[in-house]
């Protein structure tokens, strides 16, 4: 294990001040949360700088829980003067509100064994990221972009490479006390082409981490960005009708999310999921595997302890098609009289399967592959879903013409049943990390 | 419609004397050392933003207001511009070292000899009042907001017996902002913002349904009217119950009547976006180099402006300081102007339309819409949906998305009907509608005399930043659009 780099003394004198002024001011339980993130970026256009950013931003968050009653307050302004009399005007404002006695901080015992695990949050070299190396890199990516097969149909070319570090520390007046530092590093491409019938089509590709190493040759996302916008060129819709659909991994997450939010033990208590009640119930077909996994080194959604404080551990939520568990927070889990998991997603962890986005796509034969959606809406209280999306025909096991303007539409207890074919591929660029997924008879939308 | 106001913004005005952030410290002196290190480096033109936002949000859940969120911003933004060029910086110290550091950051955007900055600064005077407002929102005191949630709640689920669940949220802002450049201009407004959202879950039959009925103004609390309270709770339980007996929509190319309202969120995403000039700049919109032409039949006229009093999209100002009137997106079917910042008319040598705007001190502007929509044609709304064999009528929605340059957008229809030999029928829900920009204006025949600009809580995002905008729109008859309903076979 590394030795981790603490956050400032100053950071924690904030919070635990705040903690003692709120308990002065007559709450009774508080959890205080202040955080610093310093972001900076460069992005390029066509040549030259387009725009430098380069900001570090503060803020206090505060948990008031108050004769019973419950109010959360942030601010920005962390001045000493204002900071106190944002806290009383803040606990006065919690004493108007009506009682609720499911208001609590968690169970001190669920803050217990917390996992030490070295997630690799911060990269140590983060300061060797220069304002002229994310200027080279921007430029690079550009280059890239303009040097594949024809380039000559391109108009414009945007880059931009960014990087953050934050500080993070958290401490309720019920013993818990955590902190985080990361960082996080990213390079993008985007690149706008023209059609011949006027549509300027645009496209990009990313990369990026937690390392500086994780952003890799900034090359291949320069040409993968040109060369997934020229194979937008003539784009149409084809005839509605139910087909196969092949979901790029890297535009799945869209898909996984209408899956996700119904989880969430808040959606159940108030009557806006269609997942309640089905707890050990078949949602999907058996290759419906995917478990909430916090524990993943260098994973966008890694974490030791979830926003409430509650220590991570991986959460099986679909095992074989069926639904193993919910997404339960302090309070609603006790409204529902579960216990609580966590109130939040961190990463998934999918059951993967051995094929590659390439063989599955040859395996349907005909179909349609989606890489991105547009627009479009999921209804979590009845899992009807309409979404808008762009591909490419599947034809004869291979890609064929480009398709926009099209959008799909069924429900999601249908949805998850027609799940076929489950790729090797989880897309590493996000906390959802879902491999390419294969659906049999979706109905599509288009001419 | 009235014309846009005129503000004086030349150095005639007072001179800079107690402003809002006064009381933060920000004196004329940091205002000046902070624009002369911006421009240290040779930049063209600075800026300083200066914010103070102060929200809360009441939540009503199970019976009673049980949550409360607070909110306080603080910050300053500094941007430097050369060219196209733009640096950006902010800090939320708002002490006169820690906002010069952030001047400097910005200032090296440009890499030239220092630029020559303002050494006296000027109060634009003669600002519309366009959100007067008898008390600020953050003088209004809970004990004040708080029966209005119960009050909806108890009339909502004695409206029916089927209604199982209401959420009550209800928000309120207020936003100091000040804007100090580089040619001594220093302008200030204060602006207001509150919106009422009332959700229900209904059960029938072992079936369960949703809905959500919400408006939004920059107003007081005055806006909440006994009138617009019964609308909502009306409202928000019809717009629930009839999707019990809803059916699902065709999937395919069809006509599409748009009632008059809401449906604005057509214009916002065929044809706004694609508007903002920096997209053209860029050349990355579809809308690129088509200004002047003929682009949709004579009786379509489209306009974006900042002026409807009280509106959710208004502003007396745009956030770059510049004044805001109405700009015409298309005249009589022709592509007029786009919507531009002080940097996209610069680049086009024209003057700014108001429409540069940010989220926060934390954003640098762009070109961004206000309230967008379409003035009323010749055609009646009943002889629009008389004229419909077969296809869909469309009231309600809850979200839009476009891509600038192939134009492709959608929207998501919440409520609607389906339109049968001329006569609204049977309901539908949930249905998404995906066209393409410019291929729709040019299907849009029949647009009818009954404008109605919509009050919803509509939020635009673009590159990572939400702004308040406003949307309406006549009834309106699309030929032809691709339907995303359920396709059979």
């Amino acid at each position: 294990m590394t030795a981790r780099e603490a956050v400032p003394e100053e950071f924690r004198s904030i919070a635990h001040d705040a903690v003692d002024a709120a308990l002065k001011a007559g709450a009774q339980s508080v959890a205080a949360r202040i955080a610093k993130v310093r972001e900076v970026g460069v992005q390029w256009r066509d040549g030259q700088i387009e725009q430098v950013t380069e900001s570090t931003t503060r803020g206090l968050g505060l948990s008031l829980y108050v004769d019973g009653r419950f109010a959360s307050v942030s601010t920005s302004d962390l001045r000493s003067e204002a900071i106190q009399p944002f806290i009383a005007d803040a606990v006065a404002m919690t004493r108007t509100l009506s009682e609720d006695p499911f208001r609590a901080l968690p169970d001190p015992t669920l803050y217990a064994d917390r996992p030490t695990l070295d997630l690799e949050f911060a990269d140590p070299a983060y300061g060797a990221m220069t304002a002229a190396r994310r200027r080279d890199l921007a430029r690079a990516i550009e280059d890239a972009a303009r040097s594949v097969a024809k380039a000559d149909r391109i108009l414009s070319v945007t880059t931009s490479v960014s990087d953050s570090r934050s500080e993070m520390f958290r401490v309720t007046s019920n013993g818990f006390e955590g902190e985080r530092i990361d960082t996080s590093f990213w390079l993008s491409g985007s690149v706008t082409v023209q059609d011949d019938d006027g549509r300027r089509p645009e496209e990009g590709d990313t990369s990026g981490g937690r390392f500086i190493s994780d952003l890799g040759d900034p090359l291949p996302v320069g040409r993968s960005s040109a060369e997934r916008a020229l194979a937008r060129l003539g784009a149409g819709k084809v005839a509605s009708g139910v087909m196969t659909l092949v979901l790029d991994n890297r535009a799945g997450g869209r898909f996984v999310g209408a899956l996700l939010s119904p989880l969430a033990a808040s959606a159940i208590q108030q009557r806006r999921s269609f997942l309640e009640g089905r707890a050990g119930q078949v949602i999907g077909s058996p290759l419906l595997s995917v478990a909430d996994e916090p524990l993943i080194p260098r994973g966008f959604g890694s974490r030791h302890f979830d926003g409430e404080g509650l220590s991570a551990r991986r959460l099986p939520l679909f095992e074989a098609g069926v639904l193993k568990n919910f997404y339960v927070d302090t309070y609603y889990g006790k409204k529902l009289r579960m216990p609580p998991t966590t109130g939040s997603t961190s990463n998934l962890d999918w059951g993967l399967g051995t094929k590659s986005q390439a063989e599955l796509i040859a395996e349907a034969g005909e179909g349609v592959f989606v890489t991105g959606f547009l627009g479009g809406n999921s209804n979590g209280t009845t899992g009807d879903y309409s979404l808008g999306i762009q591909g490419f025909m599947i034809r004869k096991g291979t890609l064929a013409e480009p398709v926009a303007e099209m959008n799909i539409s069924g429900t999601q207890l249908d949805l998850w049943k027609r799940l076929v074919g489950v790729g090797n591929d989880p897309y590493e660029y996000s906390s959802m990390r879902t491999p390419t997924l294969v659906f049999e008879g979706v109905s599509f939308a288009g001419v | 419609m009235t014309p846009p106001p005129s503000i004086s913004s030349d150095l005639k005005g007072p001179t800079l004397g107690p402003t809002y952030f006064t009381a933060f410290g920000v004196d004329e002196r940091l205002i000046r050392e902070a624009l002369s290190d911006a421009l240290s480096q040779g930049g063209e033109y600075a800026d300083l933003f200066f914010q103070h936002r102060v929200a809360h949000n009441f939540v009503l859940e199970d019976g009673s207001v049980n949550r409360a969120f607070k909110g306080t911003e603080l910050g300053v933004g500094v941007r430097v511009v050369k060219g196209d060029q733009t640096g950006y910086a902010f800090t939320e110290d708002l002490s006169l070292e820690s906002v010069r550091e952030a001047a400097r950051t910005a200032a090296t955007i440009a890499e030239g000899a220092r630029t020559g900055a303002p050494q006296r600064f000027h109060m634009t005077t003669g600002l519309p009042s366009r959100y007067a407002t008898a008390r600020r929102w953050d003088n209004v005191r809970p004990e004040d907001k708080l029966p209005l949630l119960t009050g909806l709640n108890d009339r909502t689920f004695s409206m029916n017996d089927a209604i199982r669940k209401v959420n009550i949220t209800f928000a309120d802002e207020m936003s100091a902002i000040l804007i100090a450049d580089s040619s001594g201009r220093v302008v200030e407004d204060i602006q207001p913002m509150t919106l009422l959202y009332l959700s229900c879950v209904a059960e029938k039959n072992g079936e369960r349904e949703q809905n959500t009925y919400g408006v939004a103004a920059r107003q007081d609390m005055s806006f909440y009217s006994k009138d617009r309270l019964d609308v909502m709770v009306r409202e928000a339980v019809d717009r629930t119950m009839i999707l019990f007996d809803a059916v699902q929509a065709p999937a395919g190319e069809m006509p599409v009547v748009l009632g008059a309202g809401a449906s604005g969120i057509l214009l916002h995403e065929a044809i706004g976006h694609g508007m903002e000039a920096d997209f053209n700049r860029k050349g990355t919109s579809i809308y690129a180099d088509k200004i002047g032409r003929k682009v949709a039949q004579p009786f379509v006229n489209i306009v974006d402006e900042g002026t409807q009093e009280g509106a959710r999209g208004s502003i007396n100002i745009d956030d770059e300081g510049n004044a805001v009137g109405r700009t015409n997106l298309v005249e009589n079917g022709v592509l007029t102007t786009y919507l531009h910042d002080t940097i996209s008319a610069k680049h086009y040598g024209v003057k700014p339309t108001g429409n540069g705007r940010r989220e926060s001190y934390q954003f640098a502007p762009l070109p961004r819409m206000r309230s967008t929509y379409m003035l009323p044609g010749p055609h009646k709304k009943e002889e629009i949906i008389a004229s419909v064999k077969k296809g869909l009528y469309c009231s309600n929605f809850t979200n839009g998305q476009v891509q600038i340059g192939a134009g492709d957008f959608t929207f998501y229809v919440k409520n609607g009907y389906l339109i049968e030999d001329g006569k609204l029928t049977k309901p539908i829900k949930d249905v998404n509608i995906i066209g393409n920009g410019p291929k729709v204006l040019e299907q849009i025949d029949m647009v009818a005399d009954d404008l109605t600009i919509d009050q919803g809580g509509w939020t635009c995002g673009k590159d990572g930043q939400s702004v308040p905008v406003s949307q309406g729109i006549p009834t309106v008859r699309v030929a032809s659009i691709t339907v995303g309903g359920r396709s059979e076979r």
